[in-house]
């Protein structure tokens, strides 16, 4: 096969060139939230605000790694519930049986919450699309129910008994963060605050190089056409553990941060409500782009402060902004804004249509 | 003493593939030497994309032997024997539809000629430099920023061969490559599998309902029929088949193809 050699201007420009630029406005994007994010306690907004940011950042961290395995790699797990809350819960434990302070637990978590999610991966390789929501849903129930309904008496604390797992009302007692500790009672909830910040950054930037690299292709290839991927030396098997593998990692991580600022843990976390509180915020950001999960758990999570007053209605609404943009908007709010700066903006702005921008796949 | 040089590059013994009751692939025998042209023609269902999924890995054969370059691959699985050097395309217009493509071309040319055992953080610069030259070679380099399934119909189909050639194959299988696609189009293809024959022996084996494609880039045709093969040889003899002008070109069509091979045989590929 007669292929030349490659030309002098490269003709990998345009697309290097492309990956630069996407870099240079994540950099832009991401420092301009960074920069809130920390001005923000310097305002004094008080406990309730802070403590709502605090479940932001662990909220989008957890739709960040669900959305490499839901969003990028199409596996239609509905078990991320199900490997945050096994993750705290093995931090938890550790805590109150063996007083391991959760700072030590949370890695332990993490690990576990890697073979669970392993496991769960693994289980889902023989189903398709519509069955891996049903089995991986029905993980999450069973989990739910066996903790629940968990109520021999492991020991006895006094006069009161106490199964295993807790039980219906879960954990407690095992220790927290240690910011009460360390900080003025005032300023203990900056230290969760910033804790969280901390984490959503690495967290973020871990999910933004797997998506960039040849792991996200791959994950990529794979969703959009299994038997081509294949064939294109792409194994199913290896590639599906790995994404569940490394999403597993920080999900189970903030499980146990979940579990160290609340601390508490119980089998409330795998309630219906919550699972699809995170999984519209997964749908509205954009499912498999970069930054679809911190911009749809932003927007999901003010749209539930302004809906405070329509208690039970809340999760009704939640549920059609989320049938709304499955049908309707499929590629979300992210999808939306790259569609009009690519088809509006950028034809219109001289300086930037001789920079070819058809966009890359995230 | 010399023959290993006619060892056939791929061979197929006794290859069944049933479908419940019915045999898709029926005792089917096939040799490709290497650097050869082979077509497959036939009418619709007559288990030519089967053949190719069995061949692939895809889909296994029931029974029979595939060897490829001396090695059995009837157990392997696509992955493995796409590192082997054996490269196909799919016969609806396949792609990786959300990725732009050139990404598509560097998950083929990454992952495609060997095995990765884990990934690094980039693309290579190996897999960089393929990708650039199959772009460049199947014309496709103004188009390496589009998303799939945007693209044009012709450059679809260039793509699908693009990517397959991204794993560097020794042995490629075309499945309709110019199936949907006018009278010019069919002619960009055709000068792109030309080309990919000049310098180095690639071997193809392509099915294909256009048979002025067929002929034209054909050094042997094989026609095929509810599984099995009633017709091997060369392009000029098809005419003179009755049954495959029975079965399958008809009275029309068998005296307009007579008219593209004596244009062929006389004009030759002066084309490419
Ligand atoms: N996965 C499958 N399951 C059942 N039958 C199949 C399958 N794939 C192909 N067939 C049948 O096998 C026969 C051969 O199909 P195919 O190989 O696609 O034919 P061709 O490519 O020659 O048109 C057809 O009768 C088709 O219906
Ligand atoms: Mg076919």
């Amino acid at each position: 096969m007669t292929i030349p050699s490659t030309p002098a201007h490269g003709s990998s420009g345009a697309y290097a060139a492309a990956r630069r630029q996407d870099l240079r406005l994540d950099l832009a994007i991401g420092f301009a939230l960074l920069a809130i994010a920390v001005i923000i306690p310097i305002l004094s907004p008080g406990k309730y605000i802070l403590g709502q940011f605090t479940l932001f950042f662990i909220w989008a961290c957890v739709v960040t790694q669900w959305n490499l395995v839901f969003g990028v790699a199409g596996v239609y797990s509905l078990a991320q519930m199900a490997v945050f809350f096994l993750g705290g819960y093995a931090a938890a434990m550790l805590g109150f049986y063996l007083e391991i302070s959760i700072w030590y637990g949370a890695w332990v978590g993490a690990v576990f919450a890697v073979f669970v999610s392993v496991v769960i991966g693994a289980a889902t390789l023989r189903l398709q699309g519509p069955y891996v929501l049903l089995l991986t849903l029905a993980i999450a129930v069973v989990i739910q129910a066996l903790v629940q309904s968990d109520v021999n008496c492991f020991f006895y604390e006094g006069k009161i008994c106490y199964p295993l797992t807790g039980g219906p009302r879960g954990l407690m007692k095992f220790g927290d963060l240690g910011f009460r500790d360390w900080l003025a009672y005032k300023q203990a909830p900056l230290g969760t605050y910033y804790l969280g910040l901390l984490l959503l950054v690495i967290n973020t930037i871990f999910a933004f190089v797997i998506i960039k690299s040849p792991f996200g292709s791959a994950f990529r290839a794979l969703r959009d056409n299994q038997p081509l991927a294949s064939s294109r030396g792409i194994a199913r098997v290896k590639y599906q553990i790995l994404v569940f593998a490394l999403s597993g990692f920080f999900t189970g991580l903030m499980g146990s941060v979940y579990a160290g600022h609340f601390r508490t843990i119980g089998p409330a976390l795998l309630d219906l409500d919550l699972l699809l509180f995170l999984f519209s915020m997964l749908v509205v950001g954009g499912l498999g782009s970069r930054w679809g999960p911190i911009i749809g758990c932003i927007i999901i999570m003010v749209a539930n402060e302004l809906m405070k007053d329509l208690g039970e209605w809340r999760m009704i609404a939640f549920g059609a902004i989320t049938v709304a943009f499955i049908v309707l908007l499929r590629e979300g709010v992210v999808g939306v804004i790259q569609s009009v700066w690519r088809g509006y903006i950028v034809p219109r702005v001289p300086w930037l249509s001789d920079v070819r921008r058809s966009g890359l796949a995230e | 003493m010399d023959d290993s040089a006619h060892e056939p590059l791929l061979s197929c013994r006794g290859v069944f593939k049933y479908f419940g009751a019915m045999a898709a692939v029926d005792d089917l025998n096939l040799d490709v030497q290497q650097g050869e042209v082979l077509g497959i023609g036939g009418p619709n269902g007559a288990g030519k994309t089967t053949l190719f999924d069995v061949i692939s890995g895809l889909n296994p054969a029931s029974a029979g032997t595939i060897t490829f370059d001396g090695n059995d691959i009837t157990k392997a699985n696509p992955v493995q024997i796409c590192h082997a050097g054996l490269s196909r395309t799919y016969q609806l217009n396949a792609a990786f539809e959300t990725l732009p493509v050139r990404e598509n071309i560097l998950c083929a040319s990454y992952y495609g000629p060997r095995n990765v055992f884990f990934p690094k953080l980039r693309f290579d610069r190996e897999a960089q430099r393929i990708t650039d030259e199959v772009l460049e070679f199947t014309e496709l380099l103004d188009y390496e920023m589009v998303i799939a399934r945007e693209l044009p119909v012709l450059q679809r189909k260039l793509l699908m061969i693009a990517s397959a050639l991204a794993t560097r194959p020794r042995l490629l299988l075309l499945d309709e490559p110019v199936g949907g696609l006018n009278v010019d189009e069919i002619e960009v293809v055709m000068a792109l599998v030309r080309r990919m024959r000049e310098d180095r022996p690639l071997t193809v084996i392509l099915i294909e309902h256009v048979m002025r494609f067929l002929v034209a880039l054909s050094d042997r045709v094989v026609v095929m029929h509810h599984g099995s093969k009633i017709y091997e040889g060369l392009a000029e003899g098809l005419t003179k088949d009755q049954t495959v002008v029975d079965v399958y070109l008809g009275e029309g069509a068998a005296r307009r193809l007579e008219h593209i091979i004596d244009e062929e045989l006389h004009h030759g590929h002066d084309a490419s």
